[in-house]
């Protein structure tokens, strides 16, 4: 059984970081329109707690001590995070709900709903044992 | 960058309607002012990264307070990442390098961009439509880079494809690197005549979009409103501010007023007294009638200021009954002896018909001169069609009717000539 307790908040990480490209300004300026309208909706209904976009490159590091530090897998794909928005609702479904009204997803932008949890899962597993 | 953002979602307002279409044309103009015409290909290429950098970001953190600038800004350093990864930039253009490097990285103020932005703009409408380019070059061009549509979006309106369109660009910032067209305002000699070019191709951009249904309907009407914009930044510049440039941007503005009323909701095509003069945009028609008033002002008369009045002629009858057509038919006289369009002269020859009746019409269609280029024309069949069909004679009409039905090649004008076919049917 999972240890970690969901708290009140929802992440929406945005994927694909390539699907804008080739368009003309004149479709950029549809997708912005229809983009910045659902932002708008979230920030009026009170549920917008923050978002950034992230840089497409970024290093990993792993091993102890930071003994390997690679170039991510951040660059151009269908996976790559493009950025996150932060949302303040309690259930799986209303976080669903505003994600599935994003409108990049029709350009082919994916989207991944987690809820914020109150503690990572090694640190609720360790929590658990104790109190168990 | 040091630039205030607002917290997001606050701001979309601040994006006004076709923001980033306007802001290419002017970023594409104000990149091209430093580096050159021959390098017009990627101040395109910048510019398109750069709105991509802004989608990306501005949903995120909310627009920029001067999203304009932001985009200038944003701009100059990519055009000087890629400036410094070409080799031969390096190696031969030193002193040029140098200085556009101090330029791109300088940063932009507030007011720069509105000072040059219809300085920039114009000059580069100067480039597009360069009289030693094909009409085809010029319109592609300009669609792309002034208006800022993409190759498939132009393809698709001009029934061709995207891999045509973009060879034709191609070809196009080919030819204004070997022409080593420059990017400036002509010489005061020399405006006149460019001028005319200009305006000869954005009355042919009005006129494409203008045109009945050919591909995509949307796209089509966004050239009518293109052609308006540009023609009202030569209205608005102090050196291109002539008679003619209002009598043009007049006749675009009364004619694209009645955009909304010429087809039905099925998009059938509607005759003049069958539309919902409702429909049709009365402040666009009180701007075209603005403009005339200023056109007047001049002492010269051009095919614009005639076609012009004869479009407010239209625009400002209560009903179809109520058109004065002995003053359009007057007008259509004297446009005649201006120009030599068969087409004029077809136009011609229905307000004929309004004035003298059908017949009449019918013997000024056949005193037209240059009648033989008109055959191939689905109108010119329609329009004999519709007045043998007053002259209650349904058997030559059809025979005209059947002849425009085999030239009209769009589905809207085929349905249409169907319609007048299956009334004299009705009749006969």
């Amino acid at each position: 059984m999972n240890p970690q307790s969901p708290t009140n908040e929802h992440l929406l990480l945005i994927r694909g970081t390539h699907w804008n490209h080739g368009m003309s300004p004149s479709e950029l300026q549809r997708v912005m329109t229809d983009f910045y309208a659902w932002v708008e909706g979230l920030s009026t209904s009170g549920v917008l707690r923050g978002a950034q976009p992230l840089m497409e490159e970024g290093k990993l590091v792993n091993g102890a001590k930071g003994a390997s530090v690679t170039d991510g897998v951040f660059a151009e794909s269908k996976e790559a995070i493009a950025g996150y928005f932060l949302l303040g609702v309690d259930s799986m479904d209303e976080a669903l709900r505003l994600a599935t009204a994003c409108p990049i997803l029709a350009y082919g932008a994916q989207i991944e709903v987690r809820p914020i949890a109150d503690l990572c899962r090694p640190m609720a597993e360790v929590k658990a044992a104790q109190h168990g | 960058m040091a630039e205030t953002v607002h917290s997001p979602g606050t701001s979309s307002a601040r994006i006004a309607e076709d923001f980033f279409r306007h802001e290419s044309a002017r970023l594409v103009g104000t990149l091209t002012a430093q580096l050159g015409t021959h390098r017009l290909q990627l101040a395109e290429d910048v510019v398109q990264e750069c709105l991509v950098r802004a989608l990306q970001t501005w949903p995120y953190r909310g627009v920029p307070d001067n999203p304009a600038a932001w985009l200038t800004q944003t701009a100059k350093h990519l055009a000087l990442d890629q400036l410094r990864r070409e080799q031969r930039w390096q190696d031969k253009e030193d002193g040029i390098a140098a200085a556009h490097e101090r330029w791109l990285s300088t940063p932009t103020t507030a007011a720069e961009h509105e000072e040059t932005f219809a300085d920039d703009t114009l000059r580069m409408m100067f480039v597009c439509f360069h009289p030693l380019l094909s009409v085809e070059a010029q319109t592609a061009l300009a669609l792309r880079t002034l208006c800022g549509l993409s190759p498939a979006e132009i393809a698709a309106a001009f029934l061709t494809t995207e891999a045509a369109i973009s060879k034709r660009l191609v070809r196009a910032r080919q030819r204004i690197r070997e022409l080593a067209i420059p990017f400036a305002v002509p010489e005061p000699l020399e405006l006149p005549a460019r001028l005319d070019a200009v305006l000869g191709t954005l009355y042919l951009l009005f006129n494409e979009g203008y045109k009945a249904s050919t591909g995509d309907r949307l796209v089509r009407e966004d050239f009518c409103h293109e052609a308006i914009r540009l023609t009202q930044l030569l209205t608005e510049h102090p050196a291109t501010r002539v008679a003619r440039v209002h009598a043009l941007l007049s006749l675009m503005l009364l004619s694209a007023a009645r955009l909304p009323g010429r087809t039905d909701d099925g998009g059938n095509l509607l005759r003049l007294h069958e539309q919902d003069r409702a429909a049709w945009d009365q402040t666009m028609i009180m701007r075209g009638i603005q403009h005339l008033g200023l056109a007047a002002t001049g002492d010269s008369l051009s095919e614009y200021h005639l076609e012009a009045g004869i479009a407010a002629c239209h625009s400002t009858a209560a009903d179809e009954a109520s058109t004065d057509w002995s003053r359009i038919l007057s007008l259509y006289d004297r446009l005649l002896v201006i120009t030599a369009s068969p087409i004029a002269a077809l136009n011609r020859a229905v307000a004929v018909a309004r004035v003298h009746g059908a017949q009449a019409g019918l013997d000024a269609m056949d005193a037209i001169k240059a009648r033989s280029s008109l055959a191939s024309y689905y109108l010119y069949h329609a329009i004999r069609g519709a007045l043998y069909a007053e002259l209650s004679q349904p058997a030559e009409a059809l025979t005209h009717f059947r002849q425009a039905a085999d030239l009209a090649s769009l589905p809207a004008e085929r349905d249409f000539i169907a319609r007048r076919i299956q009334d004299c049917e009705g009749q006969g």
